[in-house]
């Protein structure tokens, strides 16, 4: 009590904080620590707590920033709206977190005001944001759902940026059909509006080989190895009649009241509520009831009694199962000990006992519905919850493209497309940017500048190998030279595609290293999907990106660098 | 440790709150992140919230706190102002005193000395006390309200609220309120919620409903852009339906407040089992009961059910056979909104038999599950019964901090608005025709008197009719003889002036009669005391005929002064004064919905007219009011701060003090507008503030716990 009555302490108030040399090196670290992730050659980070726990190792975004512990306000902010981006969309954590970073950075180069730096960042995200959108948009490819290419490549792009994922091109390419397939079956089969997706359950099973993960149709119950043998392979005629209890079945009285309870001497209420189970049971055998679920417990003596009636019971299914069980049996799950109304009972096509790897399944075979599970394997446990995460992300961004069906380039090339964009607009016509707002051109070409080498930046960030990076004059995709030996004269012939996968140096093209300026150029939107046809195969090794998740980073990070921009002062609060 | 409470401890403490507010304030101010104990992060650019995040420890500024949070409680708005103000009073005072110093006599004892400095403080700050209560009001009714704006159009019989003169108050509100970036689109998001929620009927209970309510009425989403922020029809709940059946058609909706299933006993009571078959039958009582329960609602076609307590399975189980949705666990200030939406109490249960109706049910549009960001929401579209129409905001942003800091800004633009729709009565009664009134130096004798006052004055009180006046009169004709006469354009908008509820009627006859006496004004002398004649025949009619409304006739009032100039005729001003003064017996108020344009025009326009007043006045008075008058313009002199060139405060000043000495229609280079009342209310906190502060002596710190006894906010009393 008297501790609560202490006199607060002062709060201490920073002026202008990202002036402050520390803030900068710990912004800058921070960077560092992101950037050396990012992309399918990102390093490895290896997390563990020195007091102990578990070791975690991975290349994400999601993990990194959760297990990270920033003090710095701002590097609050900015972790904050990252992992917020991230709940949201899954992907492109780590897009939002270094472009942000970088626009900060660039920003900061220039010594303008905040108003004006804040003001035309928010003119230049308009631009782009309407570009992306446009139909004149030269880095986005239509998604055509009746051809699985660009989705494929999709899924694999995003198995192919975690590197910590650790699979064999092999495994990608069979986790990716996986991934695929599970999406696909969650699709309801009727096209009523609105579409309501089904669900896909992501099932552990670790220390197998990754292309021992299997997609299946229905939902697979974990059980043990003693239950599994009691489980009798009975044959009936299908369908199988379902009921699915959310009510407990042990026989213990939750709702008494808030009264008193008083038992006269003799009675025994065990023996009522065992009656009472019993009779439950005895309807359950006269309906033909097949299998019996429960979400809770099962009394031993409910259950011994129904299996005597050739009724397969399976207990303690777990709230988290529910949904998708009372979905793949059209049952209503029941809440009653008393009578069962026969409507909400429901149906399977078959069930059957299954055996992956060391555990055991019983796995329930839908008549048709959109609930499915996929059966993940990795070999060590940090690598499969990398695997589960990246999976998550990958069918997240399937499900975007319902939305919105267009997918970006990815590996660079649109963040270069975008600033060969911009840099062009700023030099024809800057007055459609300015829009009257107070800011002269010469303001708009600084900020403009530190917009674009953001972007670029953030696609050279891509290389982590001491590669050169580079841009090509014609259509303002990203190109690099893997660090070689320097014999070669001729470097251009070290190029063998852009970073997307959909030119190649083939063409006639001409290079400008990205660090380097080079005079605004019309980026041309060949459309891909229009060479597609002319090299079909090239669209089997696209890398591309999910349009919403980008597009919404892109937006979270310039809002969020312009925030933080705007900053006057930091209040800290060291009650 | 004593500490002695001097002006000068005061403007320290104020000065440093300054500095950290003034780089805040207006359309160029910045955010601030505060970080409370717990780690979360907050950005704010509030004043209030400011000074708060930084507990202050120094007594005084505890004070200055604390009066700063009781004006927000009823403003919502101006904190920072606030602070800028008092700095700005405070080292008014100070250069006084220092100046008074120089002149007393060094060889006086320290104990003598304080004992004058605190007779001295006493009587200033009575003064200033005076000044307050009466000539402020005094001020703002007789000059300042002939510049109000207001946000009403007065076209049609009842006011209607100008949408563009709304969104411009509110882009002025949100622009000191939130980022930069953002101000504009929260300003157009708040307009467009304001006039989907309100119905031509709607009034006070509307503002009401809202503040009440209003966390209920908005969602938070975080990790999407702000741009993403929109308005949804109906009422979005704060949780995800514990059984959704989808239903159409009639869809009625039940409000229950406790478990639907009977207990077997209740809070003190007993139930006494005496044989397992007893038990068993009661059990199965219980289902059945809960069972004809649910098939009852359905029968009166619920379809939905709506629960402040968590419902039992068996209840979910039933409600889900009936095809009957629920919502449980709904906080008591969802139901109410709720209760005050559709205007029906929640369902009690008959006891005895299902037989009898229920009819506390309400029907909605639609209820649906409603999908954000992976969160399951349940979007209801409740049919109201007030004059509210429900709506609701969702609000988004990458962080918390910022979504919170939006919300807030939300709300208080709600409370300026619930401020700005009430008149405001100022504490000033015209009642002119005694002579021997009270109030100290009244305003319209002086009128009375002009031909003393020095020439500038004379002409403060002058209109500029020879530029607008020709425009309204060809107005005159066809429509209402008041039209724009405020010499404040509104650029891009053109912006009604402050008309009265009830337009007055002149009959047509005579407002072409003085259309013509003002189209035939001569130059020459001698022609115009017909013309005046004329005008105040019209006077007498238009006065008779409205209802002595005040504003109307400082109008008159005004524009009889205004010929008045023109012909040098002292005699005719005269007489027009006594005539309108001797009508208008009420009591004055700042009506509804005033505005006046934002970039320190109140400030300016009250320093100015502050100044004059100051002419006339006796020696404390006098600076007392030059004192206000100079303090005003710190609050311009800030906001201009970053200008260069025409736009810098001195330039502008002078231009604004130009155009109040010749009339002209002043030029302004900022659009919005600003609440009247608010600056008002924002004036008396703080002058009452100085006195507060004025007031003590010394500041004794106390080294103890507080007792526990003692009332909550003892922590301030007890240190001083």
């Amino acid at each position: 009590m008297l501790s609560r009555l202490e006199a607060k302490k002062p709060s201490l108030c920073h002026s202008e904080p990202l002036t402050a040399e520390k803030v900068r090196a710990t912004l800058c670290v921070l960077k560092g620590i992101l950037t050396s992730c990012y992309g399918p050659s990102g390093r490895l980070k290896q997390l563990h707590n020195s007091t102990g726990g578990s070791v975690c190792t991975t290349s994400q975004s999601a993990v990194l920033l959760r297990n990270l512990s920033v003090t710095h306000p701002i590097l609050k902010i900015l972790t904050a709206s990252v992992q917020n981006h991230v709940s949201c969309f899954s992907d492109c954590g780590l897009f939002t977190a270094i472009l942000c970073c970088n626009l900060i950075e660039n920003v900061q180069k220039t010594d303008l005001t905040a108003t004006t730096t804040i003001k035309l960042n928010t003119h230049l995200l308009n631009f782009c944001t309407s570009y992306l959108r446009s139909e004149a948009c030269g880095c986005r490819i239509p998604v055509d759902f009746s051809n699985t290419q660009i989705l494929l490549c999709l899924v694999r792009s995003i198995l192919t940026s975690k590197p910590a994922c650790m699979l064999t091109r092999k495994e990608i390419d069979h986790v990716s059909i996986l991934i695929l397939r599970a999406f696909l079956l969650i699709i309801p089969g009727n096209t009523e509006d609105p579409i309501i997706l089904g669900k896909s359950i992501i099932v552990p099973l670790k220390g197998q080989r990754v292309t021992d993960s299997t997609v299946l149709p229905g939902v697979l119950i974990e059980m043990s190895e003693a239950q599994f043998m009691r489980v009798l392979p009975v044959r009936k005629s299908s369908p199988l009649k379902v009921a699915l209890f959310s009510t407990s079945l042990s026989g213990d009285f939750s709702d008494l009241g808030e009264g008193c309870m008083v038992v006269s001497d003799g009675v025994s209420l065990e023996n009522a509520v065992l009656d009472q189970l019993i009779n439950l049971g005895r309807q359950l055998v006269s309906d033909h009831v097949d299998l019996v679920l429960c979400q809770k417990v099962i009394h031993p003596s409910l259950k011994q009694f129904l299996t005597l009636h050739h009724i397969v019971t399976i207990d303690r299914v777990g709230v988290m199962l529910m949904e998708p069980l009372s979905k793949v049996t059209g049952t209503q799950p029941i809440g009653s000990l008393g009578s069962v109304s026969p409507g909400s009972y429901g149906s399977v096509k078959d069930w059957c006992s299954a055996k992956f790897g060391w555990k055991h399944f019983f796995h329930l075979i839908p008549n048709e519905a959109t609930v499915c599970s996929l059966l993940l394997c990795n070999r060590n446990d940090t690598a499969w919850d990398e695997l589960k995460l990246t999976c998550q992300t990958a069918l997240h961004a399937l499900q975007l493209t319902i939305k919105e069906p267009w997918v970006l380039l990815g590996g660079g090339c649109t963040e270069t497309h975008l600033a060969a964009c911009i840099r062009h607009k700023i030099y024809k016509e800057p007055g459609s940017i300015l829009q009257d707002d107070g800011c002269t051109q010469a303001e708009l070409q600084l900020i403009a500048e530190a917009f674009c080498s953001a972007l670029e930046s953030l696609a050279g960030s891509l290389e982590h190998d001491g590669g050169e990076t580079l841009t090509d004059m014609k259509y303002g995709h990203f190109w690099t030279i893997q660090a070689g030996p320097p014999s070669v004269v001729n470097w251009t012939d070290l190029l063998s595609r852009c970073g997307c996968g959909v030119y190649n140096s083939q063409e006639e093209l001409s290079w400008s290293f990205l660090k380097s300026t080079c005079h605004p150029f019309v980026p041309q939107a060949c459309l891909p999907h229009e060479t597609e046809e002319i090299r079909p195969q090239s669209t089997h090794s696209l890398t591309l990106d999910c349009l919403t998740a980008k597009l919404s980073g892109l937006k979270v990070a310039v809002e969020t660098a312009n925030l933080i921009l705007d900053l006057a002062y930091v209040i800290e609060d060291k009650n | 440790m004593a500490v002695s409470g001097s002006v000068k401890t005061a403007l320290q403490v104020a000065e440093v709150l300054e500095a950290i507010v003034s780089r805040c304030v207006g359309p160029e101010g910045r955010q601030v992140l505060c970080t409370k104990p717990t780690g979360e992060v907050l950005l704010s650019r509030d004043g209030g919230r400011l000074l708060e995040a930084l507990h202050l420890d120094h007594p005084i500024a505890r004070i200055i706190v604390a009066c700063v949070s009781s004006h927000l409680k009823k403003t919502g708005d101006g904190a920072k102002t606030f602070i800028i103000f008092l700095c700005h009073l405070l080292r008014g005072l100070h250069s006084i005193t220092e100046k008074e110093k120089a002149l007393i006599l060094e060889n006086t004892q320290t104990f003598e000395r304080r004992w004058k400095n605190c007779c001295q403080w006493k009587c200033i700050s009575q003064a200033l006390l005076t000044f307050q209560t009466q000539i402020l009001d005094c001020i703002m009714d007789q000059y300042l309200s002939r510049h109000f704006l207001s946000i009403f159009s007065a076209s049609a019989k009842e006011r209607t609220l100008c949408r563009s003169a709304l969104e411009l108050l509110l882009e002025a509100y949100f622009c000191g309120r939130v980022g930069r970036n953002n101000h504009k689109f929260i300003s157009q998001l708040m307009c467009d919620y304001f006039f989907k929620c309100m119905t031509s009927k709607s009034g006070m209970e509307v503002f009401e409903l809202v503040d009440d309510c209003f966390l209920e009425l908005n969602i938070n989403v975080t990790g999407l852009p702000v741009s993403e922020s929109r308005i949804v029809d109906g009422l979005l709940l704060h949780r995800d339906f514990s059984v959704y059946c989808p239903a159409d058609g009639d869809i009625r909706v039940a409000i229950v407040r406790e478990i639907i299933q009977p207990v077997f006993s209740t809070s003190r009571s007993e139930f006494v089992v005496n044989s397992e078959a007893q038990f068993q039958a009661s059990q199965i009582w219980i289902m059945e009961r809960t069972k004809s329960v649910m098939k009852h609602l359905l029968n009166q076609n619920v379809k939905l059910l709506l629960s402040s307590v968590k419902q039992p399975d068996l209840v979910m189980y039933y409600a889900r056979l009936n095809g009957i949705s629920v919502v449980d666990c709904l906080s008591s200030e969802e139901v109410s909104v709720i209760q005050r939406i559709i205007g029906f109490t929640p369902l009690v249960l008959p006891q005895a038999s299902l037989q009898c109706e229920i009819s506390d049910t309400a029907l909605v549009k639609f209820c649906k599950p409603f999908i954000l960001r992976c969160k399951r929401y349940v979007h209801l579209g409740l049919i109201s019964t007030c004059t509210f129409i429900p709506h609701c905001i969702i609000l988004c942003g990458p962080v918390q901090g910022l979504v919170e800091q939006h919300e807030n800004a939300l709300y208080g633009a709600f409370k300026m608005l619930r401020q700005l729709f009430k008149d405001f009565d100022l504490n000033y009664v015209k009642k002119d025709n005694n002579q021997n009134d009270t109030l100290s130096p009244p305003i319209y004798k002086n009128c009375g008197k002009s031909n003393q006052l020095p020439k500038s004055y004379t002409q403060s009180i002058q209109r500029p009719y020879q530029d607008t006046g020709i425009k309204s009169n060809d107005e005159l004709e066809e429509t209402q003889y008041l039209k724009v006469h405020s010499n404040l354009v509104v650029s891009n908008v053109e912006l009604e002036t402050y008309t009265p509820c009830s337009p007055p009627k002149v009959t047509p006859t005579d407002a072409v009669h003085t259309d013509e006496t003002w189209r035939c004004l001569p130059l020459e002398n001698d022609r115009v005391i017909d013309d005046y004649e004329l005008l105040i025949e019209s006077n007498s009619i238009s006065n008779s005929i409205i209802d002595n409304t005040r504003i109307e006739i400082s109008y008159e009032n005004f524009q009889i002064i205004d010929t008045a100039k023109k012909g040098s005729m002292l005699p005719v001003k005269y007489r027009s004064l006594d005539m309108c003064t001797s009508q208008s017996f009420c009591s004055s108020s700042i009506p509804a919905g005033c505005v006046l344009p934002v970039g320190g025009s109140f400030e300016i326009l009250l320093h100015y007219y502050l100044l004059n007043y100051a002419k006339k006045c006796q020696q404390l008075e006098e600076i007392i009011s030059k004192l206000i008058a100079d303090a005003l313009l710190g609050i311009p002199k800030i906001l201009y701060k970053s200008k260069k060139g025409n736009h810098s405060f001195p330039q502008i000043y002078l231009r604004a003090l130009h155009t109040l000495q010749t009339n002209q229609p002043m030029v302004r280079s900022q659009t919005g507008l600003e609440s009247v009342t608010g600056k008002y209310h924002l004036l008396t906190s703080v002058l009452q503030c100085l006195t507060k502060i004025l007031t003590i002596d010394l500041v004794i710190n106390i080294k103890r716990h507080p007792q526990k006894n003692s009332d909550q906010d003892s922590d301030d009393e007890l240190q001083h």
